[in-house]
């Protein structure tokens, strides 16, 4: 697959990007102290708002310590599958800019922007331009926690965007790179926590004093990651974005045997179809946005449904329901002797992002969720009121047995 | 236990669980329970005691976990200020 580069990078970023994405969802949740469950272990808080913050609470503390410290905390279990969804519409309404989008991890994006002065002039007005164009779609309430950094290489994008108020893009001319860079703390390097640490303990608050050191004197204390802080501290690195070409529409077909006409067994082969394409090595780190089903009838004649799904998908599942739907709405007009399915357009996938790697994870979760929903629902209409509760840890270690645990209602 | 919800989480929506119950306790003369609710003692495991919160409406308690005659396994407490025995799952 060939790469599109970009040596001038715009790095758009949304902090707490999870926690932006329930906001957006709940906006009652923007005025009270709020906090999200860690996606590995709920008994820990992964995000917390500054409110909560306000209040001592801190990410990584479990939920007794956290409730301790602000009993009016709201605690909310996190979504994977709706924060991966909200990224991707973020790349979608971005790629209407550059061709050229890398995704670094959920809420952090360089956009590449060589090329684009000459349609859209400076670097000021390319900021304009992507801040309008992020800001006019579903992500809109979000933009006010954007921000924005333009600069040469995605390293001092990125500084400039962390610099960045949100609303005031910050661009930091290629002149200019090297004194911006040397008032900045040593926390902005992407180098392991240890290593900063261990530049703490030496004294080293900036890149001024990390540059300021000889190059032989860094490498034999901290080796290669030592040598790449001391190249990016001094501006010596400069790494391009690198977008990449969509791929090729993807296909996978099956001729029958003997025609068939059956809809339940037309809708089996569909989703069969379906998977062999999902599994295709060229589909990974995408999600498919448009799939076309084509249909060879008997007799010569021919059949095709379509279906652009609102939020791009990798879920068989999902692809196949609007697919489902088209084929009883209007099924095929005699017997079917060829199936054949195709993924026509697609969209950045999880392949790319860091946090939530596998579609199928995050799918098994959601479909989990649907399937309770609908189980609560049925019991609320039943006995008029909701009757399933689970249990939480308020204080397991307590030798008080009633402060252990508690009942909350459990309502999907 | 039931997956968690996304549903909001709020202190004031939680109830306590395993509440005590009030229990008819006999002790013998080292104060050491000998049946509950007419059920014998068969073994007792662990004894404990707590004063706390004494700043607000203090908690003086005695605990006893024992196993009761059929392999029931039980917490008893005994409310050092008012007198009466209470039992909760451990």
């Amino acid at each position: 697959m060939r790469s599109l580069t970009s040596e001038h990078a715009v790095c758009l970023w949304v902090p707490l990007f999870p926690l932006r994405c329930e906001e957006r969802r709940h906006p009652e949740l923007v005025h009270i102290p709020t906090a999200l469950l860690a996606p590995t272990d709920t008994r820990r808080l992964w995000l917390v708002s500054a409110s909560a913050r306000r209040a001592g609470v801190r990410a990584g503390m479990t939920v007794s310590q956290a409730i301790g410290l602000c009993p009016a905390l709201t605690l909310r279990e996190p979504d994977p599958v709706h924060y991966d969804e909200a990224f991707t519409q973020l790349l979608l309404a971005l790629e209407t800019v550059s061709p050229v989008i890398e995704p670094a991890e959920l809420g952090r994006v360089f956009v590449g922007v060589d090329g684009l002065e000459r349609l859209h002039g400076g670097p000021e007005r390319q900021l304009d331009l992507i801040a309008r164009t992020v800001g006019g779609g579903e992500w809109s309430s979000g933009t006010r926690h954007v921000r924005l950094g333009w600069a040469r290489g995605k390293f001092l994008a990125w500084v400039a965007a962390a610099r960045a108020r949100p609303g005031a893009p910050l661009v930091i001319r290629d002149e200019d790179g090297a004194a911006f860079l040397r008032h900045q703390p040593v926390a902005v390097l992407p180098i392991d926590g240890s290593t900063h640490r261990r530049l703490r303990q030496l004294g080293l608050g900036t890149l001024a004093d990390v540059a300021g050191l000889p190059e032989p004197a860094i490498v034999s204390q901290f080796g290669r990651e030592g040598r790449r802080a001391w190249q990016l501290a001094r501006g010596l690195v400069s790494e391009p974005v690198t977008g990449r070409e969509r791929p090729e529409p993807i296909g996978a077909g099956f001729d029958f045997p003997a025609p068939i006409a059956d809809r339940s067994m037309l809708a089996h082969a569909i989703d069969k179809l379906l998977e062999r394409a999902l599994a295709h090595p060229r589909r990974t780190g995408w999600r498919v946005q448009v799939v076309r089903v084509r249909a060879d009838l008997e007799h010569g004649s021919s059949w095709m449904a379509a279906a652009t799904l609102k939020d791009p998908s990798a879920d068989r599942a999902r692809i196949a329901l609007p697919l489902r739907a088209r084929l009883d709405a209007s099924p095929p007009g005699g017997a079917v002797e060829h199936l054949e399915v195709e993924f026509v357009s697609f969209a950045p996938g999880t392949g790319e992002l860091q946090l939530f790697a596998r579609d199928a994870e995050s799918a098994a979760r959601s479909g989990r969720h649907r399937a309770l929903t609908a189980a609560a629902g049925e019991i609320r209409t039943r006995f008029r009121r909701s009757r399933l509760f689970h249990v939480v840890e308020v204080q397991p270690w307590s030798r008080i047995p009633e402060r252990r645990y508690a009942l909350i209602d459990f309502e999907p | 236990m039931v997956a968690h919800s996304r549903a909001s989480l709020r202190i004031d929506r939680l109830r306590a669980l395993n509440l005590p119950r009030a229990a008819q306790v006999a002790v013998d003369d080292r104060g050491r329970p000998t049946t509950v609710d007419d059920t014998t003692v068969e073994e007792v495991l662990e004894t404990w005691r707590i004063d706390d919160e004494w700043w607000r409406e203090p908690l003086v308690r005695r605990y006893v976990e024992v196993v009761l005659a059929g392999g029931a396994h039980i917490v008893l407490f005994e409310d050092l200020q008012h007198g009466a025995w209470f039992a909760q799952m451990p």
